[in-house]
């Protein structure tokens, strides 16, 4: 585990070399939820309520999905793992006892908490400006179930940059199918709007998709967008959906180690 | 040459123009208007961003984003070996054929929109429509220059290029949502806003001059700040190779 808490020493080291990039998005961020808020501000302006919800609930929500993806979220591991890979610089994880899932987790976890601190402070920034209108609820079960909620989100979303970050093994640029997740993961993953907007039929196949539990989920239950027991179902789905992305990810490395060629010493 | 490619990012850009246009529709299903805007008005709207956009994408973000990186690495110096200037040669590098294939569906969808409003714009309208668009692409033009221009400054320009794309989504919001300070950040400082509404309400209510003036004017002045900004970080430019 040493090696492991090493490297998530030399991430956070090397994060913060970038730190004017984190900066810089967690600042362009805040607009974001500035084109939020005008948005939802102008619908909710002829409707006291969308979907059940008030305009203060759903601002909320926006808010903490923000927290959410500076926190937990994946921001250029599927690049990074890309470049270890067209680089060769992959090899030398191959001749050393380490585990490269294991290592780009801890880099990982070390750049969440460079993001989350950035993230946090440009809240700070915006909270006057938001205060009056946030709602949260008050059931203290929320925060007992949101916790592993985020932690099989920080998985899910690591795992799935980290499958795509391996397509390298195969394809010269990933950054097409990057793009593509990131269309998909920004509306089933319920960032451009809450996936309980959805009509039903299309909401219960989406509940089902890794997609959801991406961040929509642990916002849903802070935000009191649903239920206790569709919280409890939610977890097992999320936890089944943790395990098997891991699962992939492990075949798909193992697989695309197969493909590769070490050229040169 | 790699067909794969073009099929995999016009996919990609058909999918994200699906999900904005998807999001429209599920927020009309819960309202009417949205700032005074109706469900056709607001797609011609969202078209005429993408549009822009998609024009955008088409001829100068490869180009664009690469040179932001290759700053970083120092490989910028092939580029200032060449015997043109930097800005024109970086930005002209790539033509990608999939942003401009999917400008066909953003005009599709501006099409659609205008139809189903019973919008039947002349040939002069179009005319000033598409003049405006250009005007519209030289300020995303602009920003991007400026957002990967930053580079030169804070080392990488790794995920900076996003801020292009966070401030670009105010285009695809009417100007009447705006209050009153946002409309003086996101209206009159930052053209944002006046990029995409300028043109759609040059379809949707006819012509009005001073809205096609101010966009003109905004498309010069930010190119001009653009460049400002491009040269002065090339002024710090050290090459990182040997």
């Amino acid at each position: 585990m040493t090696k492991y808490f090493q490297s998530f020493l030399v991430g956070l080291q090397s994060n913060l070399v970038y730190r004017w990039n984190f900066g810089v998005r967690s600042l362009f961020w805040f607009f974001h939820l500035v084109v939020v808020f005008i948005l939802w501000g102008a619908a909710f302006a002829t409707s006291p309520s969308i979907g059940g919800y008030s305009f203060a609930q759903t601002l909320t929500y926006f808010v903490v999905i923000f927290v959410l993806q500076f926190f937990i979220g994946a921001f250029n591991e599927d690049y990074q793992i890309s470049e270890d890979i067209r680089n060769g610089l992959i090899n030398q994880f191959l001749l050393k006892p380490i585990n490269y899932f294991a290592y780009r987790l801890s880099v990982f976890a070390a750049a969440r908490v460079v993001s989350g601190v950035f993230g946090f402070l440009a809240l700070l920034l915006a909270l006057p400006f938001f205060r009056a209108y946030l709602d949260f609820p008050h059931d203290a079960w929320r925060f007992f179930l949101a916790v592993p909620a985020m932690a099989m989100t920080a998985i899910i979303q690591f795992s799935i940059a980290y499958i795509f970050g391996l397509l390298a093994f195969w394809f010269l640029d990933i950054q097409g199918f990057v793009i593509l997740s990131m269309a998909i993961e920004n509306l089933l993953g319920g960032q451009m709007m809450p996936l309980d907007l959805l009509p039903h039929p299309i909401f219960n196949i989406v509940r089902f998709l890794p997609f959801f539990y991406q961040a929509y989920f642990p916002a849903s239950i802070i935000t009191g967008r649903q239920g206790l027991d569709f919280a409890v179902q939610g977890l097992a789905i999320q936890a089944f959906w943790a395990f098997a992305l891991v699962c992939l990810a492990e075949f798909v490395w193992l697989r695309g180690l197969r493909h590769h060629t070490a050229a040169g010493g | 040459m790699f067909r794969g490619d073009l099929f995999i990012w016009s996919v990609v850009e058909l999918l994200w123009i699906s999900v904005n246009v998807a999001v429209i529709f599920v927020i009309y299903s819960h309202t009417k208007t949205v700032a005074g805007w109706s469900q056709y008005e607001m797609l011609l709207l969202v078209g005429t961003s993408m549009l822009i956009q998609r024009f955008l994408m088409g001829f100068f973000w490869s180009g664009i984003f690469e040179m932001g990186r290759n700053i970083r690495s120092g490989l910028f110096d092939f580029t200032l070996a060449q015997p043109g200037d930097p800005l024109f040669m970086a930005s002209t590098r790539k033509l990608e054929l999939d942003g401009l294939l999917n400008s066909f569906v953003a005009a599709a969808l501006v099409a659609y929109s205008a139809w189903r409003l019973g919008i039947h714009p002349g040939p002069g309208a179009i005319a000033i429509y598409l003049c405006m668009l250009a005007c519209g692409v030289i300020i995303h033009y602009s920003a991007l220059v400026m957002a990967m221009s930053l580079a030169f400054w804070i080392t990488s320009s790794q995920g900076v290029e996003g801020s292009y794309f966070t401030l670009m989504e105010f285009s695809r919001l009417p100007r009447e949502a705006f209050g009153r300070l946002a409309s003086i950040i996101f209206v009159w400082i930052l053209p944002v806003v006046v990029v995409s509404n300028g043109p759609a309400r040059e379809l949707l209510r006819g012509f009005e001059p001073w809205w096609a003036l101010g966009l003109f004017a905004a498309a010069m002045g930010w190119f001009a700040i653009a460049v400002f900004m491009f040269r002065s970080g090339l002024r710090r430019y050290t090459s990182a190779s040997s």
